[in-house]
C-alpha cells in the first residue's frame, strides 16, 4: 500500500504550486485556477486522511464534496467579476490593475 | 446523537432569515429589474431584527448533532452581528436612492445571505459547517464588493478581494485537513478532547495546523500581515459595503477565531495556550503599530477608516492574547465588539451622507461639516474621538477594560503597546474632525440635509456611545457574569 | 448643602447645554447664561467650604463597574483639599466669565465660547471632586479636550489651530505615563479610590519599586499638564487662544491640575524618596529654565506664559521637598495674581488693538488707571511683596526648600525668585511706564472688565493670610487626618532674604526700564544729592549688569533658542518619524494584487518562523 506521506507530499507540492501560481501569474483565469489548485490540494489531502489515515472515516470525504462545491461557487464569482473587470478596463493583466493603492 | 432526532428547532432563525433572504429576491424579480425599491430595504431591515428576536428567544442551550451549536456566546454575537447589518441596510437605503446604476433587489437579499453566512459560522461547532458559514459570508461580500459593476474601482476591489480571500480559504481548509486526518472528526468539541494528547505526539503539525488557520482568520479580521487587502477593497467597495465589511465580516470573524482558539486550541488546562498566546500578542502588536502608523499618512476617508478598522483588530487581538480567565476574556471582547459595531457604523452612516454629497471620497470632502449640518459633525467627531478612545464614549471604557484584562493578565507591555498606539490614533482622528470644524465649507456645499434612515441610525449610534461611555455598568455588569 | 456638592460641577453643565442648543439664539445674551451658572456655583463652593471647615470629610460613591473581583466606583467627595480648590475654580471662572462678556463682545461666535467655558468649568470642577483616580483621569482627559476647543477658538488663524493641536497631543505623551501608572496602581492595589490605595501602600501591600515606577507613571501625567519640562512646549504656543482663556486654564486652574494631583496622590509621593527627588528637580529645573526665558521675550502673553511654567515648576518643587502646604499653598494664590496678570494683559490688549508686543505699549498709567494698578499689585504679589498673598506662598517654597537640604534646590529657588521680580517688572515698566509707542491711543475699558480685576486684586492682596506665622489656618485645615509629613516654616531671616531678593529684581528692573526712560532733569534740579546717589546707583546697576544680567540674558537667548529648535525639534521628530514610518509601510500597497499576496505569505512565513524560534525547535 502506497503510505500516506507520499499522498500529503503531493498535496504539499500541489499547494505551493498553486500559491506560487497565485503569486507570479499575470494572467487573471490562471491566478484563479491556482486558487483551484491549492483547493485541490485541501481535497487530496482529506481524501487521503479519510481513506488511510490513522482515523480513516467518511467525514473527509463528506468535507471534499463541500469544497469542491463551494470552491466551483466561488470561482463562479470570481469569474464574474472578472469579465466586469474587462469590460471596464480592457484587461485581465494582474499587474495593469493598480488604481487602489497607498 | 443521529440528525433524525436532533432538536432542529435551535436552527429557527437561520431557516427564517433564509427563507425571508429569498422570498425578498423573488419579490425583486417580480418587481422589474431596475427602480427605485426601498421597500425591499425596509423589508430586509424587518426581517433581520424578527430573525434577531428569534435568536434571543430561541437563545437556550443545546447542539445539533454537534455541528451546530446554540449558546450564550453565539447568541449575543448574533445579535450583535444582525443589528449591524440591519443599521448597515439602512445606510444603504440611502446609497442605493442616490446610484441609480445599482440593481436594488439584489444588493438586499446578498446582505440578508451574507448575514446568514455570519450566523451559520458563529453558531458551529463543526470546521465543515464554520467552512461553510465562512464562504457564504465571503462569496456574498465579493459580490457586494464588485457590486458596482461600471465603476473601475469597484471591480478592482472585488478582484483583489476574491483572488486574496480565495487563497485564505485554501489555508484554512489546509490547516483543518491536518487537524481532521489526526482525529479522525471535524468537530470542534471532539477534536478539543484529544487535542492535547495530540499535541504531545505531534507538535510540529499541530502548530502548524493552528497558524495556517490563524493565516486564513488573520485574513478575514485584517490584521498584519493579512491585512493587505483591506484598503483597497475598502476603497474601492460602495461604502455601505465597506461599513459591512468593517464591522459584520470583522466581528464574525472574531467571533470564529474566539470558538476555535478558545474551544479548540486552549487544550486541556492550557497545555498549548502557551504555544500560541505569545504569536498572537505579537501580531497583535505589529498590527496596532502598523496600523496606526500607515493610517497618519492617509487622504481618503474610506482608506483612513481601513487602517483604523486594522488598528482595531489588533485591539481585540489583545484580550484573545493575554487569557485571565477565558470567560472573562470573551465577555471583554464582546463588550468592545458592541462598541465598534456602533462606533464605524455611526461613523460610516455619515461617511456615506458626505461622500455621496461630494461625490468625492478624500478628506477634504469634510470640510466645514460644522456649518453644513452641526449634528452630523458632532456626532462624527465623538464617535471617531470614541474609536480613538477618549474618556466617556463608549470606546474608552472598552479599551480600557482590554487595558485592564491584559495587565491582570501580566501582559503590561503588550497593553502599553495599545495604549500608545492608540495616542497616536489621536492624531489622525483629529485631521478630520479638524477638518469639519476648522475648515471653511467648498464653496459650492450648501447645508446638508441628511435623510430619515441616516439620522436615525447616527443617533442611535450616538445614544450608544455615548450611554455606554458615562453608565458602562449597564451593559458590563451583565455581560462580566455570563459564563460563555 | 455639603451632601449636594455635586451641583456645582453641574451648573456649567446645565449652561453648556442650554448653549449647545439655544445658544445661536442667545447670542451675546449666551453671556449671562455662563455668568449665573457660575455665580450659583461659587456660592455653593463657598457654602461647602465653611460647612467643611466645621465638618468632616463628606463622600458619596455608587458603584459604577465591577470587573471580576473588584470595584470600581464613582462618586464625589469633599476633602479640605479639594473644598479649597473649588473655591479657587469658581472664582476664577467666574471673573473670567465676567470680563469675557466684553472682551468677546465683537465675536460673532461669542455663544459657542461661552459653551466652551461652560464645558471646562464643569470639566475642571469634576476633576477636583472626583473621589478616585479613573475619575479624575476621564475628568483629565475632558479639560484637556476643552484645552484644545478654546486654544483653537479662532481656529482660522493657523497659528491658533496647530497650537491647539499641539496643546492636545504633547499632554497625551504625559497621559500615556498617567494611564500606565494607574493601572499599575490598579494591579497593585485592586482599586482606584485614594483612601484605599493609601492603606494599601502604607500597610505595605505595595513593594517599594513598584511605588517608585507608579509615582513616576503618574507624575508624567503631571509633567505633561503642568507644562513642566520637557512636556512644557505646549503652554506657550497655547497663548494664541483668547486672553481670558489663557487666563482660566492656562494660568489659575488647568495647568494648575497636575500639581493638584501630584498633591491628591502625595501620601503615594512620600512613599518613594526617588520619586520625591524627581519631582522636586524637575520643578526647579523648569522654574529657572523658564524664568531666564522670560527675561529676554517681549510678547506680555508669552513672558506670562513663561512665567507660569516657572511658577508651576516652584509648586512642584515645594511638593517634592516635602512642603505639601507649601505647594498647594502657592498654587491657590499663584491662581488669583497670575489670573489677575492674565485678565490684567487682556485689558491692555483689548485696550492697544490686540497688540501683544510690549515695546509698541508704554505709557499705559496714565492711560489706563484702574488696569495698571491692578497689575502693579499683580505683579508684585508674583514677585513675593510683603504682605501680598506671594509674599506668604513664596516664601513657603523657599522653607520647603531650606528644609528639605539639598541647597543646590534652594539656590535654584532663590534666583528663580530673583528673575521672577526682575522679569515681571520689566514687563511692567516697559508697558505701562514711559511714553505710549503704539499708534492707537488706548482708553480705560469698561467696568465689565475692570471689576473682575479689581476683585482678583483684592484676592492677591489678602490670600496670603490664610497661612502666616500669627496662624497657619490653611495648614491645620489641609493637613487635618492626612500624614503628610512635619511641614516647614521660614523663620524671619528666609523672609527678609526672600523680601529682599524680590526688591532687588525689582530695584534692577527698575533702573534699568523705568530710569533708563524718565528725563533726568526733572529729577536732578529739584534734588541733586538724590540724584548724583541714583546716577551712582546707576553705575552699579550697569556693571550688574554687565556681570550677571547679561549673561543671564545669554543664556536666556540660548535656552530659548534650544526651545524653539531642539526640544521643539525633538517633539516634532517623533512626529515626523512616525509619519515617515507610516509612509514607508504604505509603500507596500502599491495596488499590485500579487504584492498584497506575496506581503501576506511573507508575513505568515516569518510568523511561523517565529513560532518556531520562539518555542526552539530549531534546535
Amino acid at each position: 500500500m502506497v503510505p500516506i506521506t507520499l499522498y500529503l507530499s503531493l498535496a504539499a507540492i500541489l499547494f505551493c504550486v498553486g500559491l506560487y501560481g497565485v503569486l507570479t501569474r499575470r494572467h487573471l483565469v490562471i491566478v484563479l485556477a491556482s486558487v483551484e489548485l491549492m483547493l485541490n490540494a485541501v481535497n487530496i489531502n482529506l481524501v487521503a486522511f479519510s481513506s488511510i489515515g490513522p482515523y480513516a472515516d467518511i467525514t473527509g470525504q463528506v468535507f471534499t464534496l463541500f469544497i469542491i462545491s463551494v470552491a466551483a461557487a466561488e470561482v463562479a464569482v470570481g469569474l464574474a467579476i472578472l469579465i466586469a473587470l474587462y469590460r471596464n478596463r480592457e484587461s485581465i493583466d494582474v499587474i495593469k490593475h493598480d488604481l487602489l493603492r497607498w | 446523537m443521529s440528525a433524525y432526532n436532533a432538536n432542529w428547532s435551535l436552527m429557527t432563525p437561520e431557516i427564517v432569515l433564509g427563507i425571508l433572504a429569498l422570498v425578498i429576491f423573488t419579490i425583486d424579480f417580480m418587481t422589474g429589474v431596475k427602480g427605485k425599491k426601498p421597500f425591499l430595504g425596509r423589508m430586509s431591515i424587518i426581517a433581520l431584527l424578527v430573525t434577531a428576536v428569534l435568536v434571543y428567544i430561541n437563545r437556550g442551550a443545546g447542539t445539533i448533532a454537534d455541528i451546530f451549536i446554540v449558546d450564550h456566546f453565539s447568541t449575543m454575537f448574533k445579535i450583535i452581528l444582525l443589528v449591524g447589518v440591519a443599521i448597515v441596510i439602512a445606510i444603504s437605503m440611502h446609497y442605493l436612492d442616490k446610484n441609480d446604476d445599482v440593481y436594488q433587489g439584489e444588493f438586499y437579499s446578498l446582505m440578508l445571505f451574507a448575514a446568514l453566512g455570519a450566523m451559520l459560522m458563529v453558531s458551529s461547532a463543526d470546521l465543515i459547517t464554520l467552512y461553510i458559514g465562512l464562504e457564504l459570508l465571503s462569496i456574498s461580500s465579493y459580490c457586494l464588493a464588485g457590486f458596482k459593476k461600471h465603476n473601475r474601482k469597484s471591480t478592482e476591489g472585488a478582484i483583489k478581494y476574491v483572488v486574496l480571500g480565495g487563497t485564505a480559504s485554501a489555508f484554512i481548509l489546509y490547516g483543518m485537513s491536518f487537524l481532521y486526518g489526526l482525529t479522525g472528526t471535524t468537530s470542534i468539541i471532539d477534536i478539543s478532547q484529544v487535542i492535547s494528547s495530540l499535541y504531545v505526539d505531534y507538535p510540529f503539525i499541530v502548530v502548524m495546523s493552528i497558524l495556517f488557520m490563524l493565516a486564513g482568520f488573520g485574513f478575514k479580521i485584517s490584521i498584519v500581515p493579512f491585512h493587505m487587502w483591506a484598503p483597497d477593497v475598502y476603497e474601492g467597495s460602495p461604502t455601505p459595503v465597506t461599513a459591512f465589511l468593517s464591522v459584520v465580516s470583522k466581528i464574525a470573524g472574531f467571533a470564529i477565531v474566539l470558538r476555535v482558539f478558545f474551544t479548540t486550541f486552549l487544550g486541556s488546562e492550557g497545555v498549548l495556550y502557551d504555544e500560541w498566546t505569545w504569536i498572537i500578542a505579537i501580531i497583535a502588536t505589529v498590527t496596532m503599530i502598523v496600523g496606526n502608523l500607515i493610517a497618519l499618512t492617509q487622504k481618503n476617508i474610506k482608506r483612513l477608516m481601513a487602517y483604523s478598522g486594522v488598528a482595531q483588530a489588533g485591539y481585540l487581538l489583545v484580550p484573545i492574547a493575554a487569557i485571565f480567565i477565558p470567560s472573562y476574556s470573551i465577555g471583554v471582547i464582546i463588550f468592545y465588539s458592541i462598541v465598534y459595531v456602533f462606533m464605524t457604523l455611526g461613523a460610516f452612516a455619515i461617511i456615506t451622507l458626505v461622500t455621496e454629497d461630494s461625490g468625492r471620497d478624500d478628506f477634504s470632502s469634510f470640510s466645514g461639516l460644522y456649518k453644513r449640518s452641526p449634528y452630523m459633525a458632532i456626532a462624527m467627531s465623538v464617535f471617531l474621538l470614541g474609536l480613538a478612545g477618549l474618556p466617556l464614549t463608549a470606546g474608552f471604557v472598552g479599551k480600557a477594560w482590554i487595558f485592564i484584562s491584559a495587565a491582570q493578565a501580566g501582559m503590561l507591555w503588550l497593553a502599553g503597546v495599545m495604549f500608545v498606539t492608540s495616542v497616536i490614533s489621536f492624531y489622525y482622528y483629529f485631521g478630520v474632525i479638524k477638518q469639519m470644524f476648522m475648515n471653511e465649507p467648498n464653496p459650492n456645499d450648501v447645508e446638508l440635509k441628511a435623510p430619515l434612515s441616516i439620522s436615525v441610525v447616527v443617533t442611535i449610534a450616538l445614544a450608544v456611545t455615548i450611554i455606554l461611555g458615562v453608565l458602562p455598568g449597564l451593559m458590563i455588569d451583565w455581560i462580566a457574569y455570563i459564563q460563555w | 448643602m455639603i451632601q449636594n456638592a455635586w451641583l456645582i460641577p453641574v451648573f456649567p453643565l446645565i449652561a453648556f447645554i442650554i448653549l449647545l442648543f439655544f445658544g445661536r439664539f442667545l447670542k451675546e445674551k449666551a453671556s449671562y447664561v455662563g455668568i449665573t451658572a457660575l455665580a450659583l456655583s461659587f456660592i455653593l463652593s463657598v457654602i461647602v467650604l465653611i460647612e467643611r471647615i466645621g465638618g468632616e470629610t463628606y463622600s458619596f460613591v455608587i458603584e459604577w463597574l465591577t470587573f471580576g473581583e473588584s470595584t470600581i466606583t464613582m462618586g464625589y467627595e469633599v476633602t479640605p483639599l479639594n473644598a479649597m480648590m473649588l473655591i479657587v475654580v469658581t472664582v476664577v471662572s467666574l471673573l473670567v466669565h465676567v470680563f469675557s462678556k466684553e472682551y468677546m463682545r465683537e465675536d460673532a461666535r461669542i455663544h459657542v465660547f461661552y459653551s466652551y467655558l461652560g464645558l471646562f468649568s464643569f470639566s475642571m470642577l469634576g476633576l477636583v471632586l472626583a473621589p478616585n483616580i479613573l475619575q479624575l483621569f476621564i475628568f483629565w482627559e475632558l479639560v484637556g479636550l476643552c484645552s484644545f476647543l478654546l486654544v483653537g477658538f479662532w481656529y482660522f488663524k493657523p497659528e491658533a489651530a496647530a497650537a491647539a493641536k499641539k496643546a492636545f497631543l504633547t499632554t497625551r505623551i504625559g497621559d500615556v505615563g498617567l494611564l500606565i501608572g494607574l493601572v499599575l496602581l490598579f494591579n497593585a492595589t485592586g482599586s482606584f479610590d485614594y483612601a484605599d490605595i493609601f492603606a494599601a501602600v502604607q500597610a505595605g501591600l505595595v513593594n517599594d519599586t513598584m511605588i517608585t515606577i507608579i509615582a513616576i507613571c503618574i507624575f508624567l501625567g503631571a509633567v505633561g499638564k503642568s507644562a513642566q519640562f520637557p512636556l512644557h512646549v505646549w503652554l506657550p504656543d497655547a497663548m494664541e487662544g483668547p486672553t481670558p482663556v489663557s487666563a482660566l486654564i492656562h494660568a489659575a486652574t488647568m495647568v494648575a491640575a497636575g500639581v493638584y494631583l501630584v498633591g491628591v496622590m502625595y501620601p503615594l509621593f512620600l512613599a518613594s524618596s526617588t520619586a520625591m527627588t524627581v519631582v522636586a528637580y524637575t520643578g526647579a529645573i523648569t522654574a529657572i529654565f523658564a524664568a531666564t526665558i522670560a527675561l529676554v521675550n517681549t510678547d506680555i502673553k508669552r513672558i506670562l506664559a513663561y512665567s507660569t511654567i516657572s511658577q508651576l515648576g516652584f509648586m512642584m518643587l515645594a511638593l517634592g521637598t516635602g512642603g505639601y502646604v507649601a505647594g498647594l499653598f502657592h498654587l491657590m494664590t499663584h491662581a488669583f495674581f497670575k489670573a489677575l496678570l492674565f485678565l490684567g494683559a487682556g485689558s491692555v490688549i483689548y485696550a492697544v488693538h490686540h497688540r501683544q508686543d510690549i515695546r509698541e505699549m508704554g505709557g499705559l498709567w496714565k492711560r489706563m488707571k484702574l488696569t495698571s494698578i491692578t497689575f502693579l499689585i499683580g505683579a508684585l504679589a508674583i514677585a513675593g511683596i510683603f504682605p501680598l498673598a506671594g509674599f506668604w506662598s513664596k516664601e513657603g517654597v523657599l522653607a520647603a526648600a531650606w528644609e528639605g537640604g539639598d541647597i543646590f534646590l534652594f539656590t535654584i529657588a532663590v534666583i528663580t525668585a530673583f528673575m521672577t521680580a526682575f522679569y515681571m517688572f520689566r514687563l511692567f515698566f516697559t508697558a505701562f511706564t514711559g511714553t505710549f509707542r503704539g499708534d492707537h491711543e488706548p482708553h480705560e475699558n469698561t467696568k465689565l472688565m475692570t471689576i473682575p480685576l479689581a476683585v482678583l486684586a483684592f484676592l492677591a492682596i489678602v490670600a496670603g493670610f490664610v497661612n502666616t506665622p500669627l496662624g497657619f489656618v490653611l495648614e491645620d485645615f489641609l493637613t487635618q487626618g492626612l500624614n503628610v509629613g512635619y511641614q516647614a516654616h521660614g523663620e524671619l531671616w528666609l523672609a527678609i532674604l526672600s523680601l529682599a531678593v524680590a526688591i532687588g529684581g525689582i530695584a534692577l528692573a527698575w533702573a534699568m526700564y523705568y530710569k533708563g526712560a524718565i528725563a533726568k532733569d526733572a529729577f536732578s534740579s529739584k534734588l541733586p544729592a538724590v540724584h548724583k546717589l541714583l546716577l551712582n546707583k546707576y553705575y552699579m546697576d550697569e556693571l550688574y549688569a554687565k556681570v550677571f544680567v547679561q549673561p543671564t540674558v545669554a543664556i536666556g537667548k540660548f535656552l530659548w533658542d534650544i526651545d524653539r529648535n531642539i526640544v521643539d525639534g525633538i517633539v516634532n521628530l517623533v512626529g515626523r518619524s512616525s509619519k515617515i514610518t507610516g509612509r514607508t509601510f504604505a509603500k507596500r500597497h502599491d495596488g499590485q494584487l500579487q504584492t498584497y499576496g506575496l506581503v501576506t505569505i511573507i508575513g505568515g512565513l516569518a510568523i511561523i518562523a517565529l513560532a518556531f524560534v520562539l518555542r526552539g525547535y530549531f534546535g
